[in-house]
């Protein structure tokens, strides 16, 4: 063969040899059937989940080896928002390339459990003697529409109004529980008009990404009403009263000037709303979840509040429409996930159990600021000493929660640029509404939304 | 008189040129070898992804949910979607004001300022006027938008609140009040050292003879730019207009960094629009449509610039 063809040959295999390896997958440690270790990988986005997991590993590690398995664990930390989370990880797990153990939230879970990109779990959880403390309540929210379950909670939350019980009461405005938002919007307009700033976030918009229809609209929404998903058709019902409501309460907050809009509508919003303006006093009501007494204000937290349990307390949501009562939005449907794609699904399950038991558990559930989901942790520490977590396990059983489905990340995003349009001033209530039944319906398709 | 004399047939095989097909086989190997592996790179990168795109852009593929499972095959039901919805229409229409205003005239028209002012003689300070122009070509494109970010913050702590509260003024919130206005200024700063190059070494091209004959002959500076020096760099202009159009129809991470396509989708320009279609609401098919619509109009907006460049003046 001539020198040239000899060349031309080597670069051509050389070529050939980079992209295949470029497009291999990254090896792991032998699979489920193999005698060798299993290295497993689990993916954590929080600065909190990191430090938690990261403490939670070598115990792990050394109980496996007591018990004769050689499983390894992997953490990938990667801090990034839900929103960054969701895109990245959808292309990881349909390239098959997604970490054997996934830390996700509710929509996450929906979505990709009915894509199939992940494992179900019945299997393991029936076999599991620890599936008979998760609260009643707790596994019916995680049974996904096609009734298997693919998600461990890895803690609850109640989502309430957190209050500045200090700055109000130096204000001279009332701190008891408001009955409903007519009785809070007059308090707050009081604030306003004694502090001038905005005295209220609750999420909205589309920088705030998932959390806008998570931890903002559908708690409202749920509270007023119960039928805006229908579980036997699996269908959205676009036309269920409380849609209106609740963007014409958006409508009346942000038209009354207590909202920070300039805030929400930057990216990352929740930073200068809850890291600053709500530790500093300058907002005073801010709808939170149960992590916000560790994760977000804790001593540990994003934005630490001294004497937290002394300047904050919490009202239930007030009642929107006419008869609606006070309550709590209970937050249980994510938790760990196994990847369908993981060659080491036996060994993911055990670092997941391991997770969800005893002392492991209840030191994850402080670091986050989370309820158990689970009945028999009230004695376990450090979760028995945290008064705040405890509450919050209890109030769980009388919380108000709405199972949906798939579309539920559609309908997510219809609500967010919905409530950008009033949060911009270029919708009040009854428009923003109009223009997020149509961008829903356009989501979803004809198949989720209901006649 | 020439004595005819036996060749051996190898030493006419030696001595004779080779013929072209000869040559072509003596030559393919080199051929393979420098351009194989780029063949090979544009095939596997460029080519396949674009046939797919194509593909999907006729399915209703999406990425999360039920759909995930079973995409199928719908025609041409996503282009007639798109090109009958006002949203996709109206980010057409915000990207066609982000090209026009940053890139279009923005960028080539100060680009070609700055080229000037550095092409004379009497310019002092020329190494510190061309490093600050060209710094912002330099700087990664996420750190650029996330100093812009800062210097436009809404807060009084932000770098222009900063500097209009030394003359009285009130802090602003310049990305919900000019968010458009914001992202094409940026872009232009951004665009700006690419552009000065790219004239500059078209008007070190240009033969001073004739700038210094049609002065002799009474031209004013304005006349001897508009009927010498622009017609005699006008093939690079075009390839600039053309190279820019291409990178600002492609901007994403300056305007995603800075306002994510709001406030109120004010700044939602195609490629916001193609990103929250296919990665955030998971609608690949539609968002291939998309992508496909924006490759045609910036082709056809390619092949004008073409045509014009080879336009005599």
């Amino acid at each position: 063969m001539k020198r040239t063809h000899v060349v031309a040959a080597f670069t051509a295999t050389v070529v050939a040899a980079a992209g295949l390896t470029g497009c291999s997958s990254g090896g792991g440690g032998g699979g489920d059937g193999s005698d060798g270790p299993v290295t497993i990988t689990i993916m954590e986005t929080k600065q909190t989940n990191i430090d938690a997991i990261g403490k939670e590993i070598p115990g792990f590690e050394a109980e496996m080896a007591e018990q004769g398995k050689d499983i390894k664990v992997e953490l990938i930390a990667d801090v990034l928002t839900d929103e960054q989370f969701m895109t990245k990880m959808t292309q990881q797990l349909i390239a098959g390339q997604a970490p054997d153990v996934l830390d996700i939230g509710e929509n996450m879970a929906i979505s990709w459990s009915s894509a199939g990109y992940l494992a179900p779990l019945d299997d393991y959880l029936n076999e599991w003697d620890g599936w008979s403390h998760y609260y009643p309540a707790v596994k019916e929210a995680i049974v996904r529409q096609d009734g298997q379950v693919y998600s461990l909670p890895s803690g609850a939350g109640v989502l309430n109004l957190f209050y500045r019980k200090d700055v109000l009461t130096e204000l001279g405005v009332d701190t008891s529980q408001p009955e409903t938002w007519d009785d809070l919007i007059s308090r707050l307009v009081e604030v306003k008009e004694k502090t001038g700033g905005t005295p209220i976030v609750v999420p909205a918009g589309t920088a705030w990404g998932g959390g806008t229809w998570g931890e903002g609209f559908m708690p409202l929404l749920g509270g007023t009403d119960t039928e805006f998903y229908d579980t036997e058709s699996d269908m959205w019902d676009l036309e269920s009263p409380g849609w209106l409501a609740v963007f014409e309460l958006y409508d009346d907050l942000i038209s009354n000037g207590l909202m920070p809009v300039e805030d929400l509508q930057n990216p990352n919003p929740w930073e200068p709303t809850k890291y600053e303006k709500f530790p500093e006093g300058e907002i005073q009501v801010a709808a939170q979840g149960t992590w916000g007494w560790k994760f977000d204000w804790g001593p540990d937290g994003a934005t630490p509040i001294e004497g937290l349990e002394e300047k904050v307390s919490t009202w239930q949501f007030p009642g929107l429409r006419s008869g609606d009562q006070p309550y709590g939005w209970s937050s249980t449907g994510g938790g760990y996930a196994i990847s369908e794609d993981s060659e080491n699904k036996e060994a993911a399950w055990e670092f997941i159990k391991y997770l969800s038991t005893g002392e492991p558990l209840a030191e994850q559930l402080v670091a986050s600021g989370a309820a158990s989901a689970r009945d028999d942790l009230n004695d376990v520490a450090p979760y028995s000493e945290e008064p705040q977590l405890l509450q919050a396990g209890e109030d769980l059983g009388e919380s108000v929660f709405v199972v949906t489905g798939d579309g539920a990340a559609q309908v997510g995003q219809a609500v967010a640029s919905a409530t950008e349009l009033i949060l911009s001033g270029q919708a009040d209530g009854q428009q923003a509404y109009d223009a997020f039944v149509k961008d829903a319906t356009d989501l979803l398709g004809p198949g989720l939304v209901k006649e | 008189m020439t004595a005819l004399v036996d060749v051996p047939a190898s030493a006419q095989t030696a001595t004779r040129p080779p013929t072209p097909r000869r040559r072509r086989g003596q030559t393919w190997p080199f051929v393979l070898l420098l351009l194989g592996p780029s063949a090979v790179l544009i095939v596997v990168f460029i080519v396949l992804p674009a046939v797919y795109g194509l593909w999907l852009s006729l399915t209703n593929t999406q990425l999360t949910g039920f759909a995930a499972r079973d995409p199928k095959f719908v025609g041409l039901d996503n282009y007639s979607y798109l090109l009958t919805s006002a949203d996709f229409l109206t980010s057409l229409g915000q990207t066609g004001t982000f090209l026009l205003f940053s890139a279009i005239i923005g960028q080539t028209v100060l680009g070609m300022v700055a080229a000037i002012l550095l092409s004379r003689p009497w310019i002092r300070g020329k190494g510190f006027f061309g490093a600050a122009v060209l710094m912002p070509m330099v700087v990664p494109e996420v750190v650029a938008s996330l100093t812009w970010a800062s210097v436009l913050a809404t807060s009084p702590e932000g770098t222009l609140n900063r500097l209009l509260n030394v003359f009285g003024g009130e802090p602003t919130a310049w990305l919900q009040t000019a968010p458009m206005l914001a992202i094409i200024l940026v872009n232009i700063w951004r665009g700006l050292a690419f552009a000065m190059i790219m004239f500059q070494a078209a008007l070190e091209d240009v033969p001073a003879e004739l700038i210094e004959a049609a002065r002799v002959d009474g031209a004013t500076a304005v006349q001897v730019f508009r009927h010498v020096t622009l017609p005699l760099i006008r093939g690079p202009v075009f390839l600039y207009l053309l190279l820019t159009t291409i990178s600002t129809v492609g901007v994403f991470g300056l305007v995603y960094f800075l306002t994510r396509g709001g406030p109120g989708g004010q700044t939602r320009i195609a490629a916001i629009y193609i990103y929250e279609r296919a990665l955030q609401f998971s609608q690949v098919g539609i968002g291939s449509a998309a992508s496909i619509i924006l490759l045609v109009i910036v082709l056809v907006l390619g092949a004008v610039y073409v045509r014009l460049a080879k336009v005599e003046v």
